[in-house]
């Protein structure tokens, strides 16, 4: 139950238009049950079989909900991404110093918002990399699950078939993460400007001491939620197995060590 | 019910043979009007009922084909349906012109009738041939202004109650993608996207899957439930569509095969259908498990010249969406392009751009959608549709300048954030290959432990004929995996830094040997304490 219960966390904490979008890993455990109950085939029950193909069926139909929000979302990520890119140089054409316009407080105005919808931008790429991700997870934990409960094989070649979804094969957003990262280090200039006290860090971002905490419920947040859990899940495990991955270590120097996150914000 | 079939067969063929002849004069749309009108009134004094219907209705299918006027073909005129859906048929000279040039723009009427044709060359002949079925007939007729002819009254009405039998017959989970109107006009989603600008098209390609089988299915249930081979029929349905030099040849083997008897309807579609030479380029991948076993399909972008094929993703969802689309960055390039061209956002429409990017596989819903978001995206730049909501914490909280709490900048917050998620997007990279790299090696194994298993079967063969011999040694065998398993871990210890990991990953494969008879052949991972 500890993936389950970490995914329900996961769920909650992410956007709320993607909520309904995950995998309904509870729901699949419930069938696998079902099925283990089911009297097996060999007593010439009908049960097993039923039940089994309604399995298979929950699982197709998952694995077609995944694509397709995932897809949707690879649409508009590919769109926005040369939108980002078409508005900085349109910024720069019309208001940067060789412009038609040139306006420094107007260039740098709009380089501000254009930095922020940047970085949020790359968060929600790769909040969907963590999306399809937890997914692919929950898949192969059921999946190994139904193995374990019912003898079968059905894991395998069911996996493999997984591993070339759409959604699974996360290329072009990982490419286009990266390119936004290039874009970003370009756009934000190699000094420090250290703003002290004044305006709206994107989110509820508070140092206390040493810690950093982060409320609201935005990208960030999820970002840092996202990985938290993913060290959480990675955590040995008592099935472990040569099929687990290895525990998630980050390095003592990570920021990550030092964020604490708020609780979220109930949703009236 | 015999006699009907030989009477649509027979009307089939005298359109076909007329067709064949009138093709030859295309360019002349004059002379294509008249023949039409000829044609119809002459299927029109012949034996009422619906095999005359067909007849009248494939006639205007045809006349719609050969008609080249591709100006019109950039009107975008929407069809309407429901007004002048009752009075039935429309075969008029200039009518046909006017007929050809509505259909332009695809529109999603009440009935939930989607056509979406532009007729200009000859190469829509064979794409348009699968329109074939009276429903989609009726639409296009119904388009341009009503004019009932004196007969059509009742044979409309005869129509709808006879199109309204096909669909129950239909029995495909692609019927599932037709809303079943009250009056029964099934909704039929169908792109042919077939472009002016270049001569050499695959309109096949572009036309939705479930249209395409849903009509030659219909029609070749008619009247008799003839079940076509799922497979047959898309296969040769894609051969069909992507070669146009055989364009000529096909019709003319469809007149012969249509016009000669007795051959069941089913066997001269197939046969005609899979003569067709077959392209040199891989065609829509239509794997045989439309229908019964619909499924979703989606473009995937393999080629860079723009080509995109169909995956065929065997999963037996029901269809509800059309064939999902993969868009990549080239094919925003090129659909960007083609809008610029088109003068901007606003007033590009996706008939157009559709044929402006000339894609194989892209349908005009898939464009359609995809302008609303580039609209969208366009028109709010702070804060595009898709993006998720995000509460910006108050200010108040943000500007308290406490000795403790301080509050940070935005360039450091923004610098922050940034750090978070690209750790985030790093540790989710590693994780995926480690993922792909478990299920490779546990495949992997899976084949050591099938070979072995099959060595040891033989081995017991021979040494039941020979007693002396002993089985090979396991562990020799199986051993060997560990060692790229051993690499592969070795590596992945200094990305992931774990060395327990690693290690637990090798002892567990090393603990395989000592279990040959796991379950079946695929090597179970069992409850064990973890390994540390």
């Amino acid at each position: 139950m500890k993936f389950g219960k970490r995914l329900k966390q996961q769920i909650q904490e992410t956007f709320p238009g993607w909520r309904d979008k995950f995998v309904s890993y509870k729901d699949l455990k419930k069938l696998v049950r079902l099925i283990s109950a089911a009297p097996p085939m060999m007593n010439g029950s009908l049960e097993f079989g039923r039940a089994e193909a309604e399995f298979v069926y929950s699982l197709n139909n998952e694995i077609e909900k995944l694509n397709a929000f995932f897809m949707e979302q690879e649409e508009d990520f590919v769109i926005r991404h040369k939108e980002v890119k078409q508005r900085i140089e349109r910024v720069a054409h019309i208001w940067g110093p060789n412009g038609s316009n040139p306006s420094e407080m107007i260039h740098k105005e709009e380089m501000e918002r254009i930095k922020k919808d940047i970085v949020d931008f790359h968060g929600e790429m790769v909040l969907l990399m963590n999306y399809s991700n937890v997914n692919y997870t929950g898949l192969a934990k059921i999946l190994k699950k139904y193995d374990k409960r019912t003898g079968g094989l059905l894991r395998s070649p069911f996996i493999q078939k997984v591993l070339q979804q759409p959604f699974f094969t996360t290329d072009l957003i990982s490419k286009l993460v990266k390119e936004c990262e290039t874009t970003i280090d370009t756009v934000f200039p190699a000094a420090a400007e250290e703003n002290e006290g004044g305006g709206g860090g994107g989110e509820g971002i508070q140092r206390e001491g040493d810690t950093i905490k982060v409320s609201g419920e935005g990208i960030f947040r999820n970002a840092v939620a996202a990985l938290l859990t993913m060290q959480e899940l990675r955590r040995g495990s008592s099935t472990y197995s040569h099929f687990s991955l290895p525990p998630l270590n980050l390095s003592d120097s990570d920021l990550i060590q030092s964020v604490q996150l708020n609780s979220p914000i109930p949703i009236p | 019910m015999r006699t009907d079939l030989q009477m649509i067969r027979a009307h089939m063929g005298y359109v076909f043979g007329a067709s064949l002849v009138a093709w030859r004069q295309y360019e002349e749309h004059r002379t294509m009007c008249f023949f039409a009108n000829f044609v119809g009134n002459r299927t029109c004094k012949s034996a009422h009922g619906s095999s005359c219907i067909v007849a009248r209705v494939l006639l205007i299918v045809l006349t719609i084909i050969f008609a080249c006027n591709p100006s019109a073909a950039h009107e975008t005129q929407p069809i309407s349906i429901r007004g002048t859906r009752k009075q039935g048929f429309v075969i008029k000279s200039s009518d046909l012109v006017v007929l050809e040039s509505r259909l332009g723009e695809k529109q999603l009427t009440e009935t939930g009738v989607y056509v979406c044709l532009s007729a200009s060359l000859p190469v829509y002949a064979t794409p348009l041939v699968e329109t074939y079925t009276e429903r989609e007939l009726i639409m296009h007729s119904i388009s341009s202004r009503p004019t009932p002819l004196a007969s059509d009254g009742g044979a409309a009405g005869h129509m709808s109650s006879s199109a309204s039998g096909y669909p129950t017959e239909a029995n495909f989970s692609s019927a599932s993608a037709q809303a079943r109107r009250p009056h029964n006009y099934p909704f039929i989603s169908q792109s042919s996207s077939v472009q002016t600008m270049q001569p050499v098209n695959h309109p096949m390609e572009n036309i939705d899957v479930f249209w395409r089988t849903e009509p030659l299915q219909a029609f070749l249930d008619f009247p008799e439930n003839i079940s076509v081979e799922n497979g047959q029929v898309e296969s040769s349905v894609g051969v069909m569509a992507s070669d146009e030099h055989v364009k000529r040849t096909d019709w003319q083997e469809w007149a012969d095969q249509l016009i000669t008897p007795d051959d069941p309807l089913e066997s001269s579609w197939s046969d005609v259908l899979v003569d067709g030479d077959v392209p040199d380029h891989k065609p829509m991948v239509m794997e045989p498990s439309i229908g019964s076993s619909a499924r979703q399909t989606h473009v995937h972008h393999p080629m860079p010249s723009g080509e995109t094929c169909l995956d065929t993703t065997p999963l037996p969802t029901a269809p509800q969406h059309k064939a999902r689309m993969r868009w990549t960055p080239e094919h925003h390039e090129a659909f960007v392009e083609a809008v610029n061209k088109l003068g901007g956002s606003e007033r590009a429409t996706p008939k157009c751009v559709l044929k402006l990017m000339n894609v194989e596989g892209l349908t005009i819903y898939h464009v359609k959608s995809h302008l609303q978001k580039y609209r969208t995206a366009r028109y709010k730049p702070e804060s595009s549709e898709g993006r998720p909501e995000k509460k910006l914490a108050p200010l108040e909280e943000i500007t308290s300048l406490d000795l403790k709490n301080r509050s940070i900048g935005i360039t450091e917050a923004l610098k922050l954030q940034m750090e978070v998620q690209k750790q985030l997007h790093e540790q989710l990279e590693i994780q995926r290959n480690l993922q792909l790299r478990i299920e490779e090696q546990g495949r992997y194994l899976q084949m050591m432990f099938e070979q072995q298993k099959k060595m040891d079967d033989e081995r017991l063969k021979a040494s039941s004929s020979n007693p002396d011999e002993s089985p090979a040694p396991l562990p020799t065998k199986v051993v060997q995996p560990s060692l790229p398993a051993d690499d592969l871990t070795a590596s992945e210890q200094d990305n992931v830094k774990t060395g327990s990991g690693g290690t637990s990953a090798t002892t567990a494969l090393e603990e395989i040997p000592q279990h040959p008879d796991a379950r079946g052949s695929s090597p179970q991972p069992t409850k064990r304490a973890r390994v540390d």
